[in-house]
């Protein structure tokens, strides 16, 4: 048995990603907290995130439609071990809820952090709202996660 | 198109690290074993196919680092690359390839080491604008998939459980598995570490190093080289929209693999899956995937698997053994596990395959899932 050669790579690098109007109207509008979703003009579909075609109907999409910051609970989740953070690369301390929350106005969901963590609270179903950074900087993080409403 | 068949499977035992060889080592192993299964030499290879997650070991290029290993030095060679389907996406190009008529004989090799990688950080690095504020990795995402099944099909945890046992107990009698455990029960897998509600630790697929091959070779060198030949009856993949949120209750309606078996089906005569087919490898990384598959696949109706697990339908013994090598679920080396698929139901019908070995194989099936977003069939017959 060989022993396992380790080779000790570390590296601080940044990458910077063009946007696409589309996102950048999307970005922007969080920095209001506002929630804009593209919808197709030939299935109806509302699209979050928002993009310049539909997927399905390959229609461009141009019609921006207002949704709220609150919705429904479609899917949800709680994490019991640490999970990576991919914005900052530190690990996400466990338990944490997780859902997939469809916004009032949007026809596909969005996976999010949910504030409650307790397994025997969470249900398909239950309404819920974004609780908003103080201060948006346009991204999707300027939620910082779902409160349920009860 | 010509007709194409499956003549030769190489595999490296399955590990949770396998620090006693290289990636390009085990690359070599797999290669040489299933060109010696095949009975032909390197020389005789036309082409090379390669599947592998490069962001898992954090490596650009791994089909310059690993083509020498699977001697295509001086041949055609390229990697396929399509998440968790690149072994069977990779497998279906080599078809493609040999039917039609580009060439003879390919060789398609999956590898992946995750001891010497960062699995998270590979499937962190998603789309910078969307996924990556809130990224939960494949855990957190089947995590949310299951709660939608389970609410609208009624699968059970015991259920999903029964999935796990079957799973690691087949994989008992396949030498090459890395998580064999004979005397394992639902209460045990019940009885797990929760990961991500409801999933525990042994619901979940394992990350393994190993490597595996295949040999694809056009009628008249099969029929030359292979007693009884894999025939390949037909394939089909389908790619999704590409954001989670873009999928209607992903397990529940699994739009892909639906349409992928439907078109293949098809194509393959096959009316009647859970009769039809005589063993099935398919691709579940979680135990509560299967229970999905088995309604996508059309083995049962919407809301029955959870009957079919119970009755023991799909256990060795059953009318449909699903899995006899112990499926992902017992080894899981992500860029070869959808070359294992098709691997080991390519053995069940070259009747090489041991103690794991299902009587009188004639049609088998094989599949592969990448992300939410991909799905592969391929239908494979003891006639061509």
């Amino acid at each position: 048995m060989n022993e396992a050669i380790l080779v000790p790579i570390e590296m601080a690098v940044t990458w910077r990603y063009a946007s696409g109007a589309a996102m950048e109207r999307f970005c922007s509008g969080l920095m209001e907290r506002r929630i804009e979703a593209l919808r197709c003009g030939v299935c109806r579909r509302s699209y979050l995130p928002p993009r310049p075609i539909c997927g399905n109907c390959h229609a461009p999409l141009s019609e921006w439609v207002s949704v709220a910051d609150e919705g429904r609970l479609e899917a949800w989740t709680v994490l019991q071990v640490p999970m990576l953070d991919a914005r900052t690369g530190d690990m996400r301390e466990a338990p944490y809820g997780m859902g997939l929350i469809q916004l009032d106005g949007a026809d596909t969901t969005i996976n999010h952090y949910l504030a409650e963590s307790d397994p025997a609270r969470l249900s398909i179903g239950l309404r819920v709202r974004a609780v908003w950074r103080p201060e948006p900087r346009g991204a999707m993080d300027d939620i910082v996660h779902f409160e349920v409403l009860r | 198109m010509r007709r194409v068949a499956i003549i030769g499977t190489g595999q490296t035992d399955y590990a949770s690290n396998r620090s006693d060889a290289s990636q390009p080592e085990l690359v070599r192993e797999a290669a040489k074993a299933a060109i010696a299964d095949a009975g032909l030499r390197p020389q005789q290879i036309d082409a090379m196919l390669i599947s592998n997650m490069e962001l898992f070991e954090g490596r650009a290029l791994p089909e310059l680092w690993l083509g020498e290993a699977a001697f295509a030095a001086g041949k055609p060679c390229l990697k396929v690359a399509t998440g968790g389907t690149s072994g069977t996406s990779a497998c279906i190009a080599g078809f493609h390839q040999v039917a039609s008529g580009l060439f003879d004989v390919v060789l398609v090799v999956g590898l992946e080491k995750h001891s010497e990688g960062q699995t998270q950080t590979g499937m962190a690095l998603t789309d910078p604008f969307w996924d990556r504020a809130v990224a939960a990795g494949a855990l957190g995402n089947f995590a949310l998939s299951i709660s939608q099944y389970m609410a609208a099909r009624g699968v059970t945890e015991r259920q999903a459980a029964m999935v796990a046992v079957k799973a690691r107990r087949n994989a008992a009698r396949n030498p090459h598995a890395h998580l064999k455990m004979p005397a394992l029960t639902v209460d045990e897998v019940l009885g797990s570490r929760p990961l991500a509600h409801p999933v525990r630790l042994l619901d979940m697929c394992p990350q393994s190093d190993g490597a595996c091959a295949i040999v694809i070779a056009a009628e008249e060198p099969a029929r030359r080289l292979c007693p009884r030949p894999a025939w390949i009856k037909a394939s089909a993949t389908r790619h999704e929209q590409p954001y989670i949120g873009d999928i209607d209750r992903r397990l529940v309606t699994m739009r892909t693999l639906r349409d992928a078996a439907r078109n293949a089906y098809a194509r393959a005569g096959i009316r009647d899956p859970l009769h039809d087919f005589d063993v099935a490898e398919i691709y579940e990384p979680v135990s509560y995937a299967e229970l999905a598959w088995y309604e996508a696949l059309g083995f049962c109706g919407d809301g029955e698997a959870g009957r079919l697990i119970e009755d023991g339908v799909t256990t060795m013994d059953g009318e449909l053994p699903v899995n006899p090598s112990g499926g992902v679920l017992s080894s899981n080396p992500v860029g070869a596990s959808g070359v294992i698929r098709v691997a080991e139901a390519a053995l069940q019908i070259h009747g090489r395959g041991g103690e794991r070995q299902v009587d009188g194989v004639r049609t088998a099936l094989a599949t592969g899932y990448g992300v939410y977003a991909w799905a592969d069939v391929v239908v494979l017959g003891a006639q061509p």
